[in-house]
């Protein structure tokens, strides 16, 4: 089986901005193998057609075995379908890495330091570097969270940022997300298939673990509330089994160790925490809660919610329970925000962003939001509070009509909406029916705030599986491949 | 320490597969009865309606259809493909709790009944489908057994299962042997080999009693037996040593009211007497043991799972 060369500078349609070839992961562009692709080139050309589809069904038999699925509802009945995982890994170099890693560290520090300080004395906004009304009016601001004691002043505890490669080989960041993220068990399941695989390759080409994710993940969870607590006990809190990312929910929970609770399960009595067992209640000091800001407390927040506890912010404002991530961090991912981000590292660390920003048009300045007009078909615009690749326009992908739409739209509310350039993600090798074809795929890695920042050495792939689609999110067609990071020695050996 | 809903779950997972083998068990009897033209073929086909608590006599005439209606309706809550659904849903709903491995034989079983070509293999062979569904319930509680903690989730998960094992058996016996009958005793020797089929004791009654065929001997075989573990008795032993590991667990010995309600269950069952039995006539004796078994249901939910908070707050 060998692979099949890319064709040429992907569609027609490209606007001129982005002519450029997208970055290859496996080849150059005179066509030869990138060295850290050698070994699984090697593999891929000893096997047949029918072998490789055999071990994608073997593979796609483990995710459904495992349960890890989405329910699609139909009209009258519902099926389970799996998240679909291609079985060639995509594979990062050492060195890109670490400047990936530090990217990423830096950018979380920035992040984190932006929340402190706008949930405290508003230095930033002072000093005019952010525009006041952009935070302070944004949904995902927080008024309650003001004033509040945040241990480690680490409001993100869990992050997971997109990445992509652009057309040069530079990783961007496309987006930080900061409130939920998931995925990360699509890293682990990816990875457990991907070994049974290639054992071989696997073990050849020296790939740095990622099996202490939920290790490391409990250890921050633990030292948010260990000033006060000597063990102090930890659940994720889940809005429950009809939840797309529920098996994640589980899945951490039993890979951690510890409860996985729903609201229903929870009970706030004198600003205290505890959740329903047995033998009566138990008193609860961190809650991972894998529920959105909206619906974590009744009294609080929405009134309509029954996913939380009533009670449950009062008792985080007292300091008895620890709630990861904390409410309101939203602010610093929203998309509007995110243009400022090298700003902010600027203006708290001193350094220049390592891992820069994709180009934005914010509608809300006239003059960007004219240029946007003006080019509709080349750029990508976002509604600034959307996410999962709704209510997005991918200009030189869209009608006219939807184009109309758009503009009426951003006339009507330009500060909702940001525009970014087309990019062209990068390929990476994937098998699409019995033939290796290049597809365009992005990064989510995960990095884990406490008392330190850690970066999991590994991330999940996300593919767009339609040929020449950009998007690459699972609610539109795409799918997922595990991530290899290589060691700096190669080998058998760490 | 185990979260009351996670309780509730694994004890309903418990009693869904324990009722889904049940059923499957009823239908391959009655499909295997419908092999035969016999009077007492279609007796049997009515117990086994009557059992699965289908009054629809009509059914009877056409017994392959009830059989399969009785496996894959999807709208009917007591049909086998429910009682799996709702297993496997309380099963995700605790996913954190049970092993892969135990978890895998679940889904498997799922994943199989839900495919749209599940129709086509029952009609295919229609026993070798309820035979293999049977196989691998028996496949879930072994690995369940195998690989799960023997703590208190488990007991809660086994409490499922015997306490519905002892009303599924309960209510068979009522149906086979019960006073409120229309139809003349039982007496045909393949109807009572079918009627231990169903209770899944057709080997280990012949080896306690030889091939001699006596209602009597079978309803206290399936009633009284220590050993065989789908008598009430046996199960009603292990109610009573799960709770008590249940209650040994969460140190709250002397203050629950199950383990009383079991003990006294359990007692009932150790020191029966059959002449007794026979005298004030089946029924009647079927009719506490069944009461008693709702009577710790809802008492389990009383001590574990709702119980009123008021009590239970710091104070």
């Amino acid at each position: 089986m060998s692979v099949r060369r890319d064709e040429p500078a992907s569609n027609v349609a490209a606007p001129a901005a982005s002519t450029l070839a997208p970055y290859d992961e496996m080849l150059t562009p005179e066509g030869a193998v990138r060295p850290h692709y050698g070994a699984l080139d090697a593999r891929l050309s000893t096997l047949s057609a029918d072998e490789l589809a055999e071990r994608q069904r073997t593979q796609e038999r483990f995710f459904l075995l495992q349960g890890i699925t989405f329910t699609v509802y139909g009209a009258d009945s519902s099926t389970e379908r799996i998240i679909p995982s291609d079985i060639l890994p995509r594979i990062i170099p050492a060195p890109e890495w670490a400047r990936i890693e530090a990217g990423l560290t830096q950018r979380l520090r920035a992040l984190n330091m932006f929340l402190a300080d706008i949930y405290s004395e508003q230095q930033i906004l002072m000093d005019g570097v952010i525009p006041r009304e952009l935070v302070l009016q944004a949904p995902s601001y927080r008024r309650e969270m003001q004033n509040l004691y945040v241990p480690h002043k680490a409001y993100a505890n869990v992050c997971g940022s997109d990445l992509i490669r652009q057309p040069d080989g530079e990783f961007a960041v496309l987006e930080d997300n900061l409130r939920v993220p998931s995925g990360v068990s699509y890293m682990l399941a990816n990875r457990e298939a991907s070994r049974r695989v290639f054992p071989g390759t696997f073990r050849g080409a020296g790939v740095r673990s990622v099996d202490r994710y939920p290790d490391l993940l409990l250890t921050t969870l633990k030292g948010m509330a260990a000033d006060w607590r000597p063990n102090p006990q930890v659940v994720v809190l889940t809005p429950g089994v009809y939840n797309s990312a529920y098996y994640e929910h589980a899945y951490l929970a039993r890979l951690m160790g510890v409860p996985l609770v729903e609201g229903r399960d929870l009970v706030v009595h004198d600003n205290m925490v505890y959740m329903r067992t047995t033998t009566g209640l138990r008193r609860i000091d961190v809650i991972y809660r894998r529920v959105d800001d909206d619906f974590i407390d009744p009294l609080t927040f929405r009134r309509d919610s029954a996913l939380g506890a009533a009670g449950l912010f009062n008792a985080y404002r007292t300091g008895n329970v620890v709630i990861c991530n904390a409410p309101g961090t939203g602010v610093a991912d929203d998309k509007a925000v995110y243009a400022y981000v090298p700003e902010m590292i600027k203006y708290y660390l001193g350094e220049d962003a390592i891992l820069p920003n994709i180009e934005t048009y914010l509608c809300r300045e006239p003059a960007q939001l004219s240029h946007v007009l003006a080019n509709l078909d080349k750029l990508v615009v976002k509604a600034v509070g959307a996410s999962g690749g709704y209510g997005m326009l991918v200009g030189p992908h869209s009608t006219k009509a939807q184009q109309a739409e758009f503009a009426d739209a951003l006339k009507a509310d330009p500060a909702n909406y940001i525009a970014q350039p087309t990019i062209q993600l990068s390929t990476a090798p994937c098998l699409i029916d019995h033939a290796v074809e290049p597809r365009h795929v992005d990064l989510r890695p995960f990095i884990l705030c406490g008392e330190k920042i850690v970066v999991t050495p590994g991330a999940l792939t996300r593919v767009a599986l339609r040929k020449g689609s950009l998007v690459v999110n699972s609610s539109q067609g795409g799918g997922s491949k595990d991530t290899w990071v290589l060691s700096e020695t190669k080998g058998d050996h760490k | 320490m185990m979260l009351a809903r996670v309780a509730d779950s694994l004890y309903w997972i418990g009693r869904y597969v324990e009722r889904a083998e049940h059923m499957c068990r009823l239908s391959d009897v009655m499909l295997n009865a419908t092999l035969d033209r016999s009077e007492a073929a279609s007796q049997v086909a009515r117990i086994a309606l009557a059992a699965v608590g289908d009054a629809d006599v009509a059914k009877a005439k056409n017994p392959y259809d009830a059989a399969r209606a009785l496996a894959l309706d999807r709208d009917d809550d007591g049909s086998i493909f429910s009682s799996i659904a709702l297993a496997r849903e309380n099963a995700r709903q605790v996913r954190d709790q049970l092993t892969t491995e135990t978890w895998e034989r679940l889904n498997l079983i799922y994943l199989r009944m839900s495919d749209p070509e599940a129709r086509r293999s029952f009609e295919d062979g229609s026993q070798l489908f309820l035979h293999d569904t049977i196989a691998d319930l028996h496949l879930f509680k072994g690995a369940g057994d195998a690989t799960m903690s023997h703590g208190e989730g488990w007991s809660f998960l086994l409490l499922g299962v015997y306490l519905e094992r002892a009303q599924l058996i309960g209510s068979l016996l009522e149906v086979v042997f019960g006073d409120g009958r229309r139809r003349k005793p039982i007496s045909d020797h393949f109807a009572l080999t079918s009627v231990l089929r169903m209770g899944c004791a057709l080997e280990p009654y012949l080896r306690a009693h030889t091939a001699d065929m006596q209602p009597r001997l079978i309803l206290k075989f399936l009633m009284l037996d220590e050993d065989f573990p789908r008598s009430i008795r046996f199960c009603t032993q292990e109610i009573e040593a799960h709770l008590s590991a249940i209650i040994r667990h969460a140190g709250m010995a002397g203050s629950v009211g199950p383990d009383r309600l079991a003990g006294r269950l359990r007692a009932r069952m150790q020191y029966a007497d059959m002449d007794e039995v026979e005298a004030q006539g089946p029924s009647a004796f079927l009719k506490t043991v069944l009461d008693e078994c709702a009577t710790i249901h809802r008492s389990l939910y009383d001590a574990f799972v709702a119980y009123p908070l008021e009590d239970r707050l710091p104070a």
